[in-house]
C-alpha cells in the first residue's frame, strides 16, 4: 500500500510540473518564432512576476480575484455543474458592492460588511438563476451560464454609464469613489496587497475542509462523480445543484467585491473583463483539477504569468500575449492528463484478459 | 432606417447566418456521433485568423479559404485526438481549445502583423458576391437570393447535402449508428473511432468555412476575439435543431434574423449596450420556449459524452 500511496503522490506532483515544462516549452518555441530570445524573456517573465517584493505583491494582488473565482468554479464543477458564468457573477458582486458601500450609511466597517455581503448575493443570486433554469425547466446550464455573462456584462456597463455614473466626474463610466473607511486595509505598506488575499486563502482552506469532511460536500462529490450512485443514495440533484450555483456565484461575487473594496475603490466598467480574471479562475480550475488547494497554486502561477507577461511586454519585443499561449497550452496539456490513468486503467484491463 | 422591418433584413439574415449556420452543423455533426463540441467558438476564431492570414500570404481568396479550412482541421485533429483517442473530457478539452484560440490568435496577430486589436487591410479583397444572373432581376426575391458570398450558398447547400448524406445513405447510417449505440455499431464492425475523428475534423473544416465568412465575408478585418459567442450559440442552435440539419438551419436562421434585428436596432435611440445583449437574451428566451429533447440525455453529465 505504501509504495502506491507514494507513486501517487509523485504523479501528482509530477503531473503539474510536467504541464509547466511543456507550457514553457510551446511557449520558447513561440517565443523564437517571433524572433525573441528565450532566455532574456523568461527572466524578464520571472522579474516581472517575482523579481521584487512589490512586484510579488502585485502577482498575489492579482491572483485573489483569480483564486476566489477558481473556488467557485471548482466548487460547482466538483458538483458536476460547468458553471462557466463567473464573470457575470463577478461583475454583478463587484457593482453590489460598490453601490452597496457608497449608499449604506454607517461607519467604515459597516459599510465594508454590507459590501461584502451585497456582492455575494447579487454574484449567488445571477448563478443561482442559471440553476433554476437548469431545475426548472432543464436549460443546459454551460450554455445558460455563458449567456448570462453577457448580459451581466452589458447591464452593468449601461449602468454605470448613464443611472450610476458618478456625478459630475470627469472619468469614464465609473461609480463614485468610496469612502476610505470603507477600504481594504492593504498588508504591506506601498504595495498593492489587500486583506482580501488572506480571506481568499482562508476561503480555500474552508472549501476543502468542506468537501472532505461535511456531509453536503461529500453529497457534493458523490454529484459530481457518478450522478446515478446520488441519485440512489438519496441525494436531490435539483437541490444540490442550487445550493451549489448559490455558493459558486458568491464565491464569484466576493471576487468582484475586493476588487471593488480593496484596489479600484470604485465600480468601472470592464475593470472585471479586460483583465480576463473569470476566465484565468476557469484555467486554475481546470488546472487544478478542481482541487481548492491545487487552484490557490494554479491561480498564483496563472498570475504570475500574468504579471510577467507584462513585464515582458514592458521590457522585450515579445507581446504580452506570450502569457496566453503559454496558459492555453498548459490547461491544454492538463486536460490530457486525466487520460494517462485512464489508459493504465485499460491496460490493465487488456492484461486481465477481459479487454472490451 | 425608416421601418424596422424590410427584405435587406432577410437578406441581411442570410449572410449573417451563414458563419453560424456552418459551426450549427458542425456541432450538429459532432452530437451524433456523442461528441459534444464546446469548441465550435474556437475553431471559428482560428478560422476566421487563418482567412485574413492566408489571403495575406497568397493574395488569393480561395486559397485562404480552403487554408482556414486546413488550420482548423489540425486544430480539430487535436481535439479528436484528445477526446476519442486520450478520452478526455470533451467539455474540458474544448474550453482548453477555446482558450487556446483566443491566446494563439491575439499571439499570432501581433507576431504576424504587429498590431493589437484589430487588423485591416483596406487593399485586402473579401469574399466575392455573386449575383445570380436571372434571380437578381426578380424584384424582392432578387434582392433576397442574389449577391451573397460563396460561402453563404455553400452553407445551405451542405444542409441539403448533410441531411440527405445522414438520412438516406449508409455512411449516414453508419454514422448515426455509432452515436446512438456504440456496442451495436461495434459488433457490426464498424471503426467507431474512425467515424468519430471523421465527424469532428469534417466540423472542423466547416468551422473553417465559417471563420472565413466572418472575417472575409461582409467585413474584411479580424478583431480579436471576433466570434463573440457564437460559437456557443451554433451549439444552441445544434441544440434546439436536434441535431437535425433542416432543424439547424431553421434554428440559426432564428438567431441569424435575431441578429440582424440587434443590428438594426443600432440605429434607433435604444442605448447600444440593449442591443449589442439583445441576441444574448433572445436566445435564452428561445431556449425557454423551445425545449432540446436530447439534452436529457446530457443533464448532469461531466463527461459531456
Amino acid at each position: 500500500m505504501k509504495r502506491i500511496n507514494w507513486t501517487a503522490y509523485a504523479q501528482s506532483l509530477a503531473a503539474p510540473l510536467l504541464a509547466i515544462g511543456v507550457g514553457l516549452l510551446v511557449g520558447a518555441i513561440a517565443i523564437w518564432a517571433v524572433g525573441g530570445s528565450v532566455g532574456t524573456t523568461y527572466a524578464e517573465m520571472w522579474k516581472g512576476a517575482f523579481g521584487s517584493f512589490y512586484f510579488t505583491a502585485s502577482t498575489l494582488t492579482r491572483a485573489t480575484p483569480i483564486i476566489l473565482t477558481a473556488l467557485g468554479v471548482s466548487l460547482a464543477f466538483r458538483a458536476g455543474f460547468f458553471n462557466l458564468g463567473a464573470e457575470g457573477q463577478m461583475v454583478f458582486g463587484a457593482l453590489a458592492a460598490a453601490l452597496a458601500a457608497l449608499y449604506v450609511p454607517g461607519p467604515g466597517p459597516v459599510k465594508m460588511l454590507a459590501a461584502v455581503a451585497a456582492g455575494m448575493l447579487a454574484g449567488g443570486l445571477w448563478s443561482l438563476l442559471a440553476g433554476w433554469l437548469d431545475t426548472r425547466f432543464r436549460m443546459n446550464l454551460l450554455i445558460t451560464t455563458l449567456l448570462l455573462n453577457y448580459i451581466a456584462v452589458y447591464t452593468a456597463g449601461y449602468l454605470v454609464a448613464f443611472p450610476l455614473k458618478e456625478k459630475g466626474g470627469t472619468g469614464g463610466a465609473q461609480t463614485a469613489m468610496l469612502d476610505n473607511s470603507a477600504w481594504l486595509p492593504k498588508l504591506f505598506a506601498d504595495t498593492t496587497l489587500h486583506a482580501g488575499f488572506i480571506v481568499a486563502i482562508a476561503a480555500a482552506v474552508l472549501l476543502a475542509l468542506f468537501l472532505t469532511f461535511t456531509t453536503k460536500g461529500y453529497e457534493i462529490r458523490m454529484l459530481g462523480s457518478n450522478p446515478l450512485f446520488a441519485a440512489y443514495g438519496g441525494v436531490k440533484r435539483g437541490q444540490l445543484m442550487l445550493v451549489s450555483m448559490l455558493l459558486s456565484g458568491a464565491l464569484a461575487g466576493l471576487a468582484g467585491t475586493f476588487e471593488v473594496l480593496g484596489t479600484q475603490y470604485r465600480y468601472i466598467d470592464n475593470m472585471l473583463t479586460s483583465p480576463g480574471y473569470a476566465w484565468s479562475g476557469i484555467m486554475a480550475t481546470l488546472l487544478a483539477g478542481s482541487n481548492p488547494i491545487g487552484s490557490v497554486l494554479a491561480a498564483i502561477l496563472l498570475a504570475a504569468l500574468q504579471t510577467g507577461g507584462m513585464g515582458v511586454e514592458r521590457n522585450t519585443e515579445v507581446p504580452l500575449e506570450i502569457s496566453s499561449v503559454i496558459q492555453s497550452s498548459l490547461i491544454l496539456f492538463v486536460s490530457a492528463r486525466i487520460t494517462f490513468s485512464f489508459i493504465k486503467w485499460r491496460k490493465a484491463r487488456a492484461a486481465n484478459g477481459n479487454a472490451a | 432606417m425608416g421601418t424596422l422591418l424590410d427584405w435587406s433584413l432577410l437578406s441581411a439574415t442570410l449572410w449573417k447566418v451563414a458563419p453560424l449556420l456552418l459551426a450549427a452543423l458542425a456541432g450538429a455533426l459532432c452530437a451524433r456521433v456523442g461528441i459534444f463540441n464546446v469548441a465550435l467558438e474556437g475553431m471559428m476564431l482560428i478560422g476566421a485568423f487563418t482567412a485574413i492570414l492566408g489571403n495575406d500570404l497568397f493574395g488569393n481568396v480561395a486559397l485562404a479559404v480552403l487554408f482556414a479550412c486546413f488550420c482548423v482541421g489540425l486544430v480539430s485533429l487535436l481535439f479528436a485526438y484528445l477526446t476519442i483517442g486520450l478520452r478526455a473530457n470533451a467539455i474540458v478539452v474544448g474550453m482548453a481549445i477555446n482558450f487556446l484560440a483566443t491566446g494563439l490568435t491575439a499571439f499570432l496577430l501581433y507576431a504576424i502583423f504587429g498590431v493589437k486589436g484589430q487588423y485591416r487591410d483596406s487593399t485586402m479583397s473579401g469574399l466575392p458576391q455573386w449575383h445570380i444572373p436571372v434571380i437578381q432581376d426578380i424584384p424582392v426575391v432578387g434582392e433576397l437570393l442574389s449577391g451573397h458570398t460563396p460561402l453563404v450558398y455553400l452553407a445551405f447547400l451542405l444542409v441539403a447535402v448533410l441531411q440527405f448524406v445522414l438520412f438516406r445513405t449508409v455512411i449516414g447510417f453508419r454514422l448515426l449508428a455509432v452515436g446512438e449505440n456504440p456496442a451495436a455499431a461495434k459488433s457490426l464492425g464498424l471503426k467507431i473511432r474512425g467515424y468519430q475523428y471523421g465527424a469532428v475534423v469534417f466540423g472542423g473544416v466547416l468551422c473553417g468555412l465559417a471563420g472565413a465568412q466572418l472575417s472575409l465575408g461582409q467585413v474584411t478585418l479580424f478583431t480579436e476575439n471576433m466570434t463573440a459567442g457564437r460559437g456557443f450559440i451554433a451549439l444552441v442552435a445544434t441544440m434546439l435543431g436536434q441535431s437535425n440539419p433542416l432543424g439547424v438551419m431553421a434554428s440559426s436562421l432564428l438567431f441569424g434574423f435575431l441578429d440582424t434585428v440587434s443590428t438594426r436596432l443600432q440605429g434607433s435611440s435604444i442605448p447600444t449596450h440593449f442591443t449589442m445583449m439583445f441576441p444574448y437574451v433572445m436566445t435564452i428566451v428561445v431556449m425557454l420556449f423551445f425545449k432540446d429533447k436530447t439534452y436529457l440525455r446530457q443533464s448532469g453529465r461531466l463527461d459531456g459524452k
